[in-house]
């Protein structure tokens, strides 16, 4: 159906036009918030809440990028959202992978399925109902406000997903490399490290993307878990927007930079991404 | 030890595995104990930062909790049966299925449009699909932001555009965020643009692992584009189709951060989620037991919709 070229018949170029046509609504719909922000973010502060906006800036300014570091610790709230994601993703990766390979191997016990369930129903479980009880355990330790603690929230709170994930990795890798390291000689400890981890690199790539963006994504653990010493860039960028002040134009600027990466990275690491959401999903 | 228990087990023999030592083995290479070693630290990580949170919603659902943690008094299930008469509770679970339905429907049908457009295989559509995925990693938080500076009344883009191409006479002829009848479908849009890429993706790989015989055959029969849509590409992917489904009713019914940044569950709580409702109670109003309650309620019917599907998924 979807391969024919052009010009086999009327109908069918007539189909072929309207697809294009779609294709292209649609992506100037998708694409329209994103452009508009940024667009918005090279305006002059003033323009960026004109009560007359325009689409593209009437002249070109990075007043407000310049605003966004003046104004707020931005560089460091970046800091702390990359550390947070990358530090809760080594440990996610490490923890999460051992428990899912377990689990993917004896996955006919009772027990293994006990813990497959207890993993899939924690992982259902909603941030904000949660993150109150979290932070008051957090509060109760003295570790409020402590980067080191909010990687820590986050390696917990994303493990479910992690695991859901990598066990339906580990599933496809065949169970007859184990059987060979183990007549070998090794433990389940070797070999999970020498055998079976090199070949589920791909897998861990895809699976370390989702967790990265899961924490770096995170707004409303950042919010009530750190105050300034380790607050996430949403946390800024929420402040930009309170009752008090609605400072627009850095907010703009200081979203756009916070998105950004994200965008680009997700260009690039498609066929990750495909993949690790298939995984998430169809196979569970 | 489990390693060399392992050893002695798998290379004394060539055949069948013989436990030794009453030691049960869980699969050819798994032990009990290696199992529990190898759960276990990604298992402490789970219980400190989600079983014992919600452990403590249990707990405390069943308390008159005083402000600030000091004195409580137990009252039984008065917390539920508060939760299940309260006007606001019921309010907030009706927004939260309006918005459930609402969202992931208009998902589901735009999503699959663009799947079945965008698996054609013409020239520059590889990039056009690029480009719709890009929302797809972007925080919620951001899509919040981002449509609530869109769809503001006073410097919004969204209604100059409508007022340009002479569907509204004045910027501020519809409040997007501030009439209670708008406020809920604001943020759907907000939660439509960043999702339906996912759905979009869900349905690509679906269709792609469709064999092409399938097609090959239809057109023999003479099959039009429509039938071949609703005859050959729908049921062939109703397993993703599900799979997708369920994972979107699940994190649309927990949806936070966008009603956060758009509307704080206003004006009047018209677009109050549970969620929201619930972090309320628990953050500024301090009423925990209540609010634990409530929360008891909304992760066992998440729960329950979770075990179900996935009773359903295994079966087929």
């Amino acid at each position: 159906m979807f391969n024919e070229k052009f010009g086999r018949n009327r109908r069918d170029n007539v189909w072929i036009i309207i697809m294009y046509a779609l294709a292209v609504v649609f992506l100037l719909g998708f694409i329209f918030p994103y452009l508009y922000m940024l667009f918005s973010s090279f305006k002059p502060s003033a323009d960026v809440i004109s009560v007359h906006p325009t689409f593209f800036p009437k002249s070109w300014s990075i007043e407000n990028y310049l605003k966004v570091f003046q104004t707020s610790d931005i560089g460091k709230f970046f800091a702390n959202s990359f550390i947070a994601a990358a530090v809760s993703t080594i440990i996610c990766l490490l923890l999460g992978s051992l428990a899912s390979y377990a689990i993917s191997r004896t996955s006919l016990s009772k027990f293994s399925n006990f813990l497959l369930i207890l993993v899939l129903c924690l992982k259902m479980i909603p941030v904000s109902s949660i993150v109150v009880p979290i932070y008051s355990l957090v509060q109760q330790f003295g570790f409020y406000d402590y980067l080191p603690v909010l990687c820590i929230v986050y390696a917990g709170v994303n493990m479910p997903f992690v695991l859901w994930m990598m066990i339906s990795f580990f599933k496809d890798v065949p169970r007859d490399l184990d059987e060979a390291a183990a007549v070998d000689g090794a433990g389940p400890f070797t070999a999970f490290f020498k055998v079976i981890l090199p070949v589920v690199t791909p897998s861990l790539i895809s699976t370390g993307i989702f967790t990265f963006l899961l924490s770096w994504n995170d707004f409303l653990i950042a919010l009530l878990l750190t105050s300034s010493e380790a607050k996430t860039v949403p946390v800024a960028l929420s402040e930009f927007l309170t009752s008090y002040s609605l400072d627009l134009g850095p907010m703009t600027g200081a979203a756009v930079l916070f998105s950004f990466p994200v965008i680009i990275l997700s260009f690039f690491l498609q066929r990750y991404l495909v993949s690790g959401m298939l995984a998430g999903s169809v196979k569970g | 030890m489990a390693g060399k228990a392992a050893i002695k087990i798998n290379g004394a023999h060539t055949g069948i595995a013989k436990p030794r030592k009453k030691r049960r083995m869980l699969s050819s290479t798994f032990d009990r104990k290696s199992l529990m070693l190898f759960f276990l630290p990604a298992g402490l990580f789970m219980a400190a930062f989600l079983l014992f949170p919600l452990l403590k919603l249990v707990y405390d659902s069943f308390f008159d909790v005083g402000d600030n943690y000091d004195g409580r008094t137990f009252v039984g299930l008065k917390n539920y049966i508060k939760a299940f008469t309260s006007q606001q509770f019921q309010a907030d679970s009706w927004h939260t299925v309006v918005y459930v339905i609402v969202a992931v429907g208009v998902e589901t049908v735009l999503g699959l449009a663009l799947a079945v457009i965008l698996t054609n295989k013409y020239k520059g559509f590889k990039a056009i699909r690029t480009f719709i995925l890009s929302p797809l990693m972007i925080a919620p938080l951001v899509a919040g932001l981002v449509w609530k500076f869109m769809l503001s009344s006073q410097f919004g883009v969204v209604n100059v555009l409508l007022m340009k191409i002479g569907l509204i006479h004045s910027t501020d002829s519809i409040l997007w965020l501030s009439d209670s009848r708008l406020a809920l479908i604001s943020c759907i849009i907000a939660d439509v643009w960043l999702t339906t890429p996912f759905m979009m993706l869900m349905f690509l790989a679906g269709i792609q692992s469709i064999p092409d015989s399938l097609y090959e055959s239809a057109s023999v029969e003479g099959a039009n584009k429509w039938q071949i849509i609703t005859k050959i590409i729908i049921p062939n992917i109703s397993g993703v189709l599900f799979s997708a489904l369920v994972i979107r009713v699940i994190d649309a019914a927990r949806t936070f951060d966008i009603i956060w940044a758009m509307t704080q569950g206003g004006p009047q709580g018209s677009s109050e989620l549970l969620s929201v409702h619930i972090y309320k109670m628990l953050q500024r109003y301090g009423d925990v037991g209540y609010a634990s309650a409530m929360a008891v309620i909304f992760i066992i019917v998440l729960i329950a919709i979770t075990l179900i599907t996935q009773l359903r998924q295994k079966r087929r």
